[in-house]
């Protein structure tokens, strides 16, 4: 059985924690002798917010609501869009020396199995799903990312969701609840789900810990022999996050593809449909529907969870909804939904990015609703 | 230029490649070389929606990075295939990497480098159609037995 080091912290802050895993690279760097590879397994001091690597940080975190509530702010090395992490979510980090011939989603799969056989345990059925997600029945647990250095090092990235305080997450994560109310939290709800949720017991990124390291050692096959960091690791951690997590430089980076939001509006036979769409470049970031329904049609709900990481593009679209939503939806035909994402792209696309654009999390993208129904509803 | 295409995907048989970080390489002449990803590697990438390279001038060896990249599945470094200092960027797949999908034998090209040592790095890279054939199938069925490419 391989043994792995197995690290564990908790109240780590923002800089510190995302530091501390970038120093445990070093090691498997492919010139360093081969070392055992490491699952570190912590928490956040509650609150941090963490955008992804190419992300502005600025678009996609209330920096104000981060003052007011005591929230520490930070840029991942891994993509994707921005998370709140704190005592309800157990950060996991797996590192060691990025195997030679193996594509990216292997790997992802293959890391994951830890965590979807740690939550076996708790009778949760997860699995790997979305783009880069664990899910259970179509909604978010688990949000996987990963991050190779230029040296041979890799970082596996996932934010188990023990617990999550929704409306705190929509507060900072730039999203003014004043707008969309309850319903805002609602649209999340659907979309995604907590270890406490699936299991009726409240449960902590603390209490987690054990479950997920149980799974990591049954799944992997590896035997976890408890460690700390290395002396040159805890100097390497401690330049970093001075150096490079609490610089500007990092945290206000600017990537050559700004992020734009925007909505587009569409009237069906069943009621109005809000398309939030948020883009990269011309590659869908996030996207939600919201509208006259309790709850969101399972065949909307495909299409939409299709839709992230697509690029705005005619054809792809299209098939993308022959796929997902072959008859329509709403009472509308495909083409309607397909030609709605193109028009908040479009709209996102020629929109002024010098001026600062108020962006949404990775489950919930938001932008100027008022104006979208004042520009749009029939009157 | 010929192209085949190996199991869906397709190759040039007058490039050379590092198939193990699917860079591809073109001699332009005088020592100078073109390098860009080939569609296996963007394929099991996923959509491609950051680029960023080391600036002309810039001095890289084999193996080491020459830029990065944000994908679907990762964020990670392009990985020079020869040593080299770069002499031009695509601007153009900077500014819109869709290109690099779209056409990443042709405009989706990366950095064009003066090679150091191409007569000793040559042999490394995997070149001729009946190589590059057989390599690239052996190669994707690999793949879709890991499950990283769909049958």
């Amino acid at each position: 059985m391989t043994a792995w080091r197995y690290l564990t912290e908790d109240d780590v802050g923002a800089a510190a924690g995302l530091a501390a895993d970038e120093a445990l690279m070093h090691a498997h760097a492919r010139d360093r002798d081969t070392a055992p590879p490491v699952l570190r397994l912590y928490t956040y001091a509650s609150h941090a917010a963490l955008c992804g690597r190419y992300q502005h940080l600025e678009a996609e975190i209330d920096v104000d609501a981060c003052a007011r509530t005591g929230t520490a702010f930070n840029r991942r090395p891994t993509g994707g869009g921005a998370i709140v992490m704190g005592e309800g979510q157990l950060g996991v980090a797996v590192v060691t020396r990025a195997p030679s011939g193996d594509r990216p989603k292997s790997v992802l799969v293959r890391f994951s199995t830890g965590i979807v056989a740690g939550l076996a345990r708790l009778g949760i059925d997860a699995s790997f799903g979305g783009k880069n997600d664990l899910k259970v029945e179509g909604r978010k647990i688990a949000g996987l990312g990963l991050y190779l250095d230029g040296e041979g090092g890799l970082l596996f990235h996932a934010s188990v969701l023990a617990d999550l305080d929704v409306a705190f997450m929509l507060d900072v994560l730039d999203i003014p609840a004043a707008k969309l109310g309850e319903r805002a939290v609602a649209a999340v709800n659907e979309r995604v789900t907590t270890v406490s949720r699936e299991t009726g017991e409240p449960w902590t990124g603390a209490s987690l810990r054990d479950v997920i390291a149980q799974g990591f050692s049954d799944a992997l096959g590896v035997m976890l022999e408890p460690s700390g960091p290395s002396g040159e690791e805890r100097v390497r951690a401690e330049r970093l996050a001075a150096d490079k997590y609490a610089s500007d430089e990092w945290l206000f980076h600017r990537s050559p593809h700004p992020d734009a939001t925007a909505t587009a509006l569409l009237k069906t036979p069943a009621g109005l449909v809000r398309l939030y769409l948020a883009l990269s470049g011309d590659v869908i970031k996030s996207a939600l529907f919201a509208g006259d329904f309790n709850e969101i049609p399972a065949p909307l709900a495909a299409f939409e969870a299709g839709l992230k990481w697509q690029r705005l593009d005619a054809a792809t679209l299209t098939g993308l909804a022959a796929v997902a939503c072959p008859d329509g939806t709403l009472d509308v035909a495909p083409d309607a939904i397909v030609d709605l994402v193109l028009e908040a792209g479009d709209r996102a696309l020629t929109r002024d990015r010098a001026a600062p654009a108020r962006d949404g999390s990775c489950y919930f993208p938001e932008n100027d609703v008022a104006a979208a129904v004042r520009a749009e509803v029939p009157r | 230029m010929a192209k085949l295409t190996v199991d869906g995907f397709v190759v040039r048989d007058d490039l050379a490649y590092d198939l193990e970080h699917h860079m591809w390489v073109e001699e332009l002449g005088s020592g100078v070389v073109r390098i860009g990803m080939d569609a296996l590697g963007l394929e099991t990438s996923g959509t491609l929606a950051q680029l960023s390279f080391e600036p002309a001038e810039f001095d890289v060896d084999r193996g080491a990075a020459f830029g990065s990249l944000e994908a679907e599945k990762f964020v990670g470094p392009l990985i020079a295939p020869v040593s080299g200092r770069i002499l031009a960027i695509n601007e153009a797949a900077l500014e819109h990497p869709g290109i690099v999908q779209a056409d990443p034998y042709g405009a989706g090209w990366l950095i064009e480098v003066r090679a150091h040592r191409l007569d000793e790095e040559r042999d490394r890279l995997l070149q001729g159609a009946e190589e590059i054939h057989s390599s690239f199938s052996a190669k994707i069925r690999e793949y879709r037995v890991e499950g990283v490419l769909s049958e």
